[in-house]
C-alpha cells in the first residue's frame, strides 16, 4: 500500500474548486476524457469489465461484492434489452457521502454510469434518487445531465458513434428499503418496494424483466477515474482485499465531522484524527463503522483497526456503507439501539413475516427496558429475537435489523441490566421517548 | 385519505407527466405514478382519493395500483396537512448530536406535537436518516436542507416563513 495519497481523489476531486458541480470544472480536470476515449477507440466490452475486474474495485452501496464480476454477469451475447441503475436512494443511517457526490461532483457519476453502460451493452440508464433529495441535491443533478446533454456526450450516436446511451434522472418517494437493489426495480416500475426473490439476480431479469446492473453512486463516480489511470494505479492503494479509495461519512461525537475519500486500510486513527478527533476531548466509547445496519465496535478495538473490508471484519463488524458512527464515553448504547430498533420497526416493509414482526418484538422490548419496566426474561427475549430474523428473510433488512441488536446486547449487556435492576422512580428523571408504535403496521404508519 | 369530488389533472401536470413517460418502454405506465403524485401533492399539500382517481384514470391504470403506491412511500400524505412541512432528523447521528432537544423546542415553538400539523405547519415523524449526517442535528423545511441545528437558527428559519408573504 501506498504511503503518500491525496484525500479526495476521485468522487470528491471537485471539491477543492469555487463551483464544484459544473461542468467546466469537471473537463478542467480532465473529466469525460476517458468516455471520449472509448468512444473513439471502441474497446471490447470485455476489456472494461477486465479492468474494473482486476483493479479490485467493489460495491460501495454496503455489500462489498467485486463490480466489475457484477457487471460480467450480464451475458453479452444476448439481444436482450439491458439496464444500469445507479442507486442514489442514499439511506443508510450515518451515510452522506452519495448526496455530496450527487451535489458536488454529479458529472463523475455520469461519466461514470456512461462507461458502465457501454460496458455492459445498456442504451438506457436510470439514476434513482431517494425522493427526500427532491429539492437541491436532484437539481444539482438534473442541471448536470443537462449539461452533458447539451455537450453531446450522451443521447443518440453520441459523438458520430453508434453508440446510444439515454441517462434519466428518477425520483423516490421515501422509503428505506427501496435501497435494496431489487426494491429498487419495483419503485422504478411504479410500485410498492417489495424486494425480490433472488435468484434471478437482477444481472438475468431486472428492470422490466430484462438484464439491469444495479450500482451505488460511489461504484460508478470512481469508475471514470480508474479506467482513465488505470486498474494498477486504483489497486495499487488500499490493501490486497479491500482495493482503491473510499468514502467515510465520520459523524457523531467529533469535532470535524464529514465525508472524507481516502485509501481503503488506514488506520481508523487517522480517520478519527481527520474528524477532528473527539469532541470536548472526551473519550472514545463505540464505533459504528458501516451504517447503523452492522454491529457495534467498542471503541479499544476500533482504535486499532483499519479502515477495509477484511480488518473490520476481524473487529467483528463490516464496512458496509463507510458510515463511521462515533460515540463518545458519555453515550447511553441503551438510547442508542432503541433508537435504531424503531428505524428498522418503521422501515421494514411488511413482506415477510421474521423481519415485519421482530423488528416490533426488538422495537418493544428495548422500549420497555428503556422505561424501566424491563426484566431478565426480557433481556433474554432480546437475545434470541435476532437469531429468529437473521437468514430467513427475502432481503437483507431483517439481518440489518438484527445485527445492531445482538452486537449491542453482546458489548453492553450492563447497560441493559442497569436499566432491568433500576427501580422505576429513578428513571423518571430520563429523557422520555415517543411512545412505541401502535400494532398497526407501516403500510398504515401514517 | 378522504373522499370529496372529482379533481381534474392540469394541462400543466398532464404535459409533465407524458414527458416523464417517456423515460420507460411505451407500454409502462405505473413508472410514473410516484412523480403524478409528488406533482399533485407539491400542487394540493396532500392526497386525497379523487387525486388517486384521477392519475390512474389518466395512465389507464386500476385505482389499487395508484392507492399501493400513495400509501406505501413516507413522503405521500394521506391526510390533511399544515403548509409548511418540517422533518428533524432523529436518527442516530443526529440523535447524538441533540436531535431530541431540537425536536422538542420546534414541538414548543409551534404548539404541536411531532406528527401533528396545524394550519401552517405540518411536523412530520420523520423516522428515516436524512443522509446529512454529518452537518446533524438537522432538518428539512419543505425538502430544503438546513444543517447543524441550533435554537438561534430555528428561530430566523420560523421567523423567515412567518413573515412570508
Amino acid at each position: 500500500m501506498k504511503d503518500k495519497f491525496n484525500i479526495n481523489e476521485l468522487c470528491y476531486s471537485t471539491l477543492s474548486s469555487d463551483s464544484p458541480n459544473s461542468y467546466e470544472t469537471y473537463v478542467s480536470q480532465g473529466g469525460y476524457v476517458t468516455w471520449k476515449k472509448i468512444l473513439k477507440e471502441l474497446p471490447d466490452k470485455k476489456e472494461i469489465i477486465n479492468s474494473v475486474i482486476e483493479s479490485g474495485l467493489r460495491g460501495r452501496g454496503g455489500a462489498g461484492f467485486s463490480t466489475g464480476r457484477k457487471w460480467s454477469f450480464i451475458n453479452q451475447d444476448s439481444d436482450a434489452i439491458k439496464y444500469l441503475v445507479c442507486n442514489a436512494d442514499e439511506s443508510e443511517p450515518g451515510t452522506c457521502k452519495d448526496r455530496d457526490i450527487l451535489r458536488y461532483n454529479p458529472h463523475a457519476l455520469i461519466e461514470g454510469m456512461l462507461i458502465a453502460s457501454y460496458a455492459i451493452g445498456a442504451e438506457t440508464a436510470y439514476c434513482y434518487l431517494r425522493g427526500e433529495f427532491i429539492d437541491d441535491v436532484y437539481t444539482s443533478f438534473k442541471n448536470a445531465l443537462k449539461d452533458a446533454y447539451q455537450n453531446k456526450l450522451l443521447g443518440k450516436n453520441i459523438l458520430n458513434t453508434d453508440i446510444c446511451i439515454e441517462l434519466h434522472d428518477l425520483i423516490g418517494a421515501g422509503a428505506y428499503i427501496v435501497g435494496e437493489e431489487t426494491a429498487m426495480l419495483e419503485s422504478i416500475e411504479g410500485k410498492k418496494g417489495f424486494p425480490r426473490y433472488k435468484p434471478p439476480f437482477p444481472a438475468v431479469k431486472g428492470l422490466f424483466g430484462s438484464p439491469t446492473i444495479i450500482n451505488n453512486v460511489e461504484t460508478l463516480a470512481s469508475i471514470p477515474k480508474i479506467i482513465g489511470k488505470g486498474p494498477d494505479w486504483f489497486s495499487s492503494f488500499g490493501t490486497k482485499d479491500s482495493a482503491g479509495f473510499k468514502c467515510f461519512s465520520v459523524s457523531g461525537h467529533v469535532n470535524n465531522p464529514g465525508n472524507f475519500e481516502i485509501p481503503l486500510g488506514t488506520p481508523f486513527k487517522t480517520l478519527l484524527e481527520l474528524a477532528g478527533g473527539m469532541k470536548d476531548g472526551k473519550k472514545l466509547k463505540a464505533v459504528i463503522p458501516g451504517g447503523s445496519s452492522v454491529p457495534v465496535v467498542p471503541g479499544e478495538i476500533m482504535l486499532e483497526t483499519n479502515m477495509d473490508y477484511e480488518s473490520i471484519a476481524k473487529s467483528g463488524s463490516l464496512l458496509g456503507s463507510g458510515a463511521v458512527i462515533i460515540m463518545d464515553e458519555d453515550t447511553n448504547m441503551v438510547e442508542v439501539i432503541h433508537r435504531i430498533a424503531r428505524f428498522y420497526y418503521s422501515e421494514s416493509c411488511g413482506q415477510c413475516t421474521p423481519c415485519r414482526e421482530g423488528t416490533g418484538w426488538m422495537f418493544k422490548v428495548i422500549d420497555k427496558i428503556l422505561k424501566g419496566k424491563g426484566t431478565l426474561e426480557d433481556l433474554k427475549t432480546l437475545e434470541s429475537i435476532p437469531k429468529m430474523i437473521s437468514g430467513s428473510t427475502i432481503c437483507a433488512l431483517g439481518d440489518a435489523a438484527a445485527m445492531p441488536v445482538e452486537s449491542f446486547v453482546t458489548h453492553y449487556k450492563n447497560e441493559f441490566l442497569e436499566y432491568i435492576k433500576l427501580p422505576t422512580e429513578k428513571l423518571a428523571n430520563n429523557k422520555s421517548f415517543s411512545e412505541p408504535l401502535n400494532n398497526e403496521f407501516i403500510l398504515s404508519r401514517k | 385519505m378522504q373522499e370529496n369530488t372529482s379533481y381534474n389533472i392540469s394541462s400543466e401536470i398532464s404535459s409533465k407527466i407524458n414527458k416523464w413517460l417517456a423515460k420507460f418502454p411505451i407500454d409502462q405506465k405505473k413508472p410514473a405514478i410516484i412523480y403524478a403524485l409528488h406533482l399533485i401533492q407539491h400542487e394540493t399539500k396532500y392526497i386525497k382519493s379523487e387525486h388517486v382517481n384521477a392519475v390512474a384514470d389518466f395512465l389507464g391504470l386500476k385505482k389499487i395500483d395508484v392507492y399501493e403506491v400513495a400509501s406505501f412511500y413516507s413522503m405521500f400524505e394521506t391526510e390533511q396537512v399544515g403548509k409548511h412541512t418540517i422533518s428533524v432528523c432523529t436518527n442516530v447521528s443526529c440523535m447524538l448530536n441533540g436531535s431530541d432537544e431540537i425536536l422538542k423546542y420546534l414541538e414548543d415553538k409551534l404548539k404541536i406535537k411531532v406528527g401533528d400539523s396545524s394550519e401552517k405547519y405540518f411536523l412530520k415523524d420523520e423516522r428515516e436518516c436524512l443522509a446529512a449526517c454529518c452537518g446533524a442535528p438537522m432538518m428539512q423545511v419543505n425538502h430544503k436542507y438546513y444543517e447543524n441545528l441550533t435554537k438561534e437558527k430555528i428561530d430566523s428559519i420560523i421567523d423567515g416563513l412567518e413573515n412570508e408573504r
